[in-house]
């Protein structure tokens, strides 16, 4: 057993205050105390990144942290892309280039794709091919998600040219 | 029948949406309350006598609930049944838990549910098993020795079944052939490895005293009849559901022991119970798949006739046969493509202190390929031809088709060699022969390997499986229901695991009743509520599902047709149903909208005099034949000579699965079987100490799954043959990319190290096989 502890952060922009064993990993944390089920758990090893979220806009394995360790922080999940509404860019690019199948590891890609955006890194080839490895897929064999997030990373790189 | 409007259409999937906004429902996702969590408790030797199990302590924890143990398991429940056995098998007797005995290392011994994971597992530790470790095999060769190990009464000598298919005059032509040559070689144990480990929640149903299962499965309705079976209930009582299923790769197929084991405490404390695999169980649970040793010889005549196989090959087995266990398909399609008329191929299916063989994409074709074209290789280089020219000559041709095989299956279609012609020519064979000979003259060593395959899908009709032992059927089905609105629910026992169906059956569908894919709503995956059905395995769900889906559309379509003859007092023989709307053929203005149709079948007028009301169709389809889908793979590679380090530079498949549905979705099927293919040619391999018994890499850390950084672009072509004996001319094209990549790989790593005559003869294929290779041809030389 361990001690309980107090984990306030935000998620998808909203406040939310949990106390927690202090041992909670914090995917478990998500999914089973927030009920936000999009962050899926591939390995708890850090390797497959099926859980990757971003932690103040960084992209991070939730598998390897724990629960109080994002006290104080902000985290995105899939659910924060686009919510109800539009499918977010990202998202777009996937269906458009059949870059999921089963889908599970699909949240991990999107967020980690979302982080290159939002840092301003337009990467192609094997470059991209890189900057991935640390999401696993098992159903695509990566061709499709290459080019929905080199399409993606474009097209957010011509956004801000035109912003 | 109209050109169908929806089929060969790249629709954009309808599982997209749900599953790109995190919204899909895997197993994990589907919280019960009050639910309790299960902790495992496996066995950490290979082979020992449990002795003693005390869970006082860990009963004592608070949060425990209880503790399950193997005797009260094997009293209380009938070892896993078989799907499709290999002929002949001796029985292995496999419980959900061990009891007595444990035969691997990871097979479970304990079972604690708590109120949450993290308690369960505290339990788990304050729980003493007192082991009596003993010995151990971990190679075939070993099993087989005398005085090996025993593994079970059962099965004398460790040896489950011996068999042999023969055809023709196998021994008078390898005395006639003017060249023969042979190897043995060495395949991989691997995993499907799917992203979403295995999961189960058992729910005990108390006002309808049923047991609901919640599974991550292919096959809903096989476990359920199976985990009926275990638990000595009848099926009516048990209902499966699969909710989302993160991938499965023929893995998830049948009843595990977990699902028997939470099934039992589920009943015992009328709670839910969930159990979800990590990854660290995962590699020593989930079924392991693909590990045979082969010795094959092949012999041709002088003017390079393949004359003539034999393969004598070893499957190991692992420690129980599970519920699919060792490949069929490697005996029925050892020949190929090829023109083959004698063969003797002996196979024997042998047990060792591993985890249980099951299915993985490719299962059996993968194995037989490899072995066969390594050595088509080596027989042409024997004979001084260029293996393209091998292959030229040997090829069944279309006018040879249908041609049944040394095994017995009957090839239906194709054009093998312009499958061939069409990768070499993407590779520019003849100028790359021109270049490699320059490259070799500075140093460099660059090849080309080849590999051709033809791929048995779907199951040549129930009454086959039958013959040979199966406790399944070839089918599929699927009911049909339109609204009120004038959309169409299909229901299908079919999971959604990556494959597309909802999709592609909502196209099928949709073109045969008049309607967009949109208005097709798709229910699956739950037993209650779906017609029974076999699953989705062994490339089939298309062929079997597209000809339910015939069948029911027609029935439905023929009563819309008669509805709105009697509403437009038009022969509805004069009719059709497009786009939403019923219309006469030669009058497209006299027409009534499939909404108004539906709406006077669900209210009961107006309707045709004698018309009942309703507009449901149920229709189950077996498929007389299988299919087979055909192709070739070209790799190149360079490899350094040195230190046999080497670089997959081009990756090239051409293939034909007859009739695309949804040609998206068959390039995605396609590039992600690529992409298993390589990886169990180059990457993947389940290592056990032979001393210890341990698997020594069961993480993911340690199995080295490839990530993007570590596949090439894939070159893919098409080409479409309709099947003659299928509906719509459908093949399966699940499997097809995982089967010749490791053969292509090998074949273009020998090609560029030939001027060092370095022959490869086990997988994965790794600089230090190759360096150890070049090590022995160098000592030789």
């Amino acid at each position: 057993m361990s001690a309980r502890v107090t984990v306030a952060l935000r998620v998808n922009g909203r406040a939310y205050e949990r106390v927690v064993e202090s041992r909670r990993l914090l995917v478990d944390f998500l999914r089973h105390e927030l009920q936000l089920h999009g962050t899926h758990v591939g390995c708890e090893q850090g390797v497959c990144g099926a859980c990757t979220v971003l932690l103040d806009g960084e992209p991070v394995k939730s598998c390897l942290m724990l629960a109080p360790q994002a006290h104080g922080h902000s985290i995105t999940t899939v659910e924060g892309l686009a919510g109800r509404g539009e499918l977010h860019a990202v998202q777009q690019a996937f269906r458009d280039a059949h870059a999921l199948q089963c889908g599970y590891c699909t949240p991990g890609f999107l967020l980690a794709a979302v982080a290159l955006a939002d840092h301003g890194v337009a990467l192609e080839g094997a470059a991209l091919r890189e900057e991935l490895a640390g999401n696993l897929c098992r159903c695509t064999g990566y061709q499709n998600i290459v080019e929905a997030i080199e399409r993606y990373l474009r097209q957010a790189a011509g956004g801000r040219r035109d912003g | 029948m109209d050109k169908l409007p929806w089929l060969g259409a790249s629709v954009k999937r309808k599982e997209d949406d749900r599953l790109l906004r995190g919204s899909g429902r895997f197993l994990d996702d589907v919280e019960e309350t009050l639910a309790l969590h299960l902790a495992i408790g496996r066995c950490p030797y290979p082979h020992a006598r449990i002795r003693r199990i005390d869970a006082a302590r860990a009963l004592e924890l608070s949060g425990v609930e209880t503790v399950l143990i193997g005797e009260q398991v094997v009293a209380r429940t009938e070892p896993i049944t078989v799907l499709r056995p290999f002929p002949g098998s001796a029985p292995t007797v496999f419980h959900g838990m061990a009891h007595g005995v444990a035969r691997y290392e990871g097979e479970p011994v304990v079972a604690v549910a708590a109120v949450d994971r993290y308690v369960a597992e505290d339990a788990l530790e304050l729980i003493d098993v007192d082991y009596e470790p003993l010995p151990h095999v971990i190679t075939v060769e070993d099993a087989l020795r005398p005085g090996a190990p025993q593994l079970h009464a059962t099965v004398p000598g460790n040896v489950v079944v011996e068999s042999t298919v023969r055809a023709g005059e196998p021994d008078k032509r390898l005395a006639d052939a003017a060249v023969t040559v042979d190897g043995t070689f060495r395949i991989n144990r691997v995993s499907g490895a799917p992203i979403e480990t295995r999961g189960v929640i058992a729910r005990w149903a108390e006002d309808t005293s049923t047991l609901e299962l919640w599974a991550s499965t292919q096959t809903p309705h096989l476990l359920r009849a199976q985990l009926a079976h275990c638990l000595r209930m009848d099926e009516t009582d048990v209902r499966v559901i699969a909710p989302d299923v993160g991938g499965a790769f023929g893995l998830k197929i049948g009843v595990y022991p977990e699902d028997i084991i939470a099934a039992l405490l589920a009943i015992d404390t009328r709670r839910p119970v969930k159990w979800i695999e990590d990854r660290t169980e995962f590699f020593r649970g989930a079924a392991h798949a693909r590990e045979a040793v082969h010795a094959l010889t092949i012999g041709a005549d002088r003017d390079g006739a393949l004359l003539v196989l034999r393969d004598r090959y070893l499957i190991d087995l692992g420690a129980y046969h599970g519920p699919l266990g060792p490949p069929l398909l490697t005996s029925i399609m050892l020949a190929g493509p090829y023109r083959l008329h004698d063969a003797e191929i002996h196979r024997r299916v042998v047990l060792t202190n591993k985890v249980p063989m099951g299915a993985y994409r490719g299962y059996g074709q993968a194995e037989s390929n490899y072995v066969r074209e390594v050595l088509v290789d080596r027989l042409a280089r024997r004979l001084g031809q260029d293996p393209a020219d091998f292959r030229r000559r040997n090829l069944l041709r279309p006018d040879e088709l249908p041609f049944k095989n040394v095994s017995g299956a009957t090839y239906d279609s194709g054009d093998y060699a312009r499958g061939l012609e069409r990768a070499l020519s993407r590779v520019g064979y003849e100028t790359f022969r021109t270049r490699q000979k320059a490259w070799r003259q500075q140093g460099r060593h660059v090849g080309v390997g080849m590999s051709c395959y033809v791929e048995f899908t779907g199951y040549p009709s129930s009454a086959f499986l039958g013959r040979t032992g199966a406790r399944f059927g070839a089918y599929e089905s699927v009911t049909l229901r339109m609204d009120r609105a004038g959309r169409a629910a299909l229901s299908t026992g079919v999971s959604t695991f990556g494959q597309g169906t909802e999709t592609t059956f909502a196209q099928m569908a949709a073109s045969l009743l008049g309607l967009d894919p949109v208005d097709v709503a798709i229910h699956r995956g739950d037993s209650q509520g779906t017609p029974y059905s076999v699953g989705g395995f062994a490339s089939r769900t298309m062929i079997a599902g597209a000809g339910a889906i015939e069948k029911a559309a027609g029935q439905i379509r023929d009563k819309m047709l008669r509805i709105a003859g009697h509403i437009l007092d038009v022969d509805p023989a004069a009719l059709e149903a497009t786009a939403g709307m019923i219309r006469r053929r030669d009058d497209p203005s006299v027409q009534v909208s499939i909404q108004r149709v539906s709406e006077a079948a669900f209210l009961g007028h107006p309707l045709p005099p004698g018309e009942d009301p309703g507009l449901e169709a149920t229709a189950y389809f077996d498929p007389p034949s299988s299919a087979f889908g055909y192709g070739t793979v070209v790799a190149q590679v360079e490899v350094d000579a040195r230190s046999g380090e080497f670089a997959l530079q081009r990756y090239i498949l051409v293939h034909d699965c007859g009739t695309q549905v949804n040609p998206m979705i068959v390039e995605g099927q396609v590039q992600g079987a690529v992409a298993q293919g390589i990886a169990a040619a180059l990457f993947e391999e389940l290592v056990y100490d032979r001393e210890t018994g341990q698997l020594v890499n069961g993480t993911m850390v340690d199995y080295f799954m490839p990530t993007a950084a570590d596949l090439p672009a894939f070159e893919l072509d098409h080409l479409e043959t309709p099947s003659p004996v299928t509906p719509f001319g459908i093949k399966g094209v699940g499997e097809g990319g995982t089967i010749a990549a490791a053969a292509a790989i090998t074949n273009a790593v020998c090609d560029a190290l030939a001027p060092f005559g370095v022959d490869l003869d086990r997988l994965p294929v790794t600089a230090e096989s190759i360096w150890r290779a070049l090590a022995g041809a160098r000592a030789k030389g």
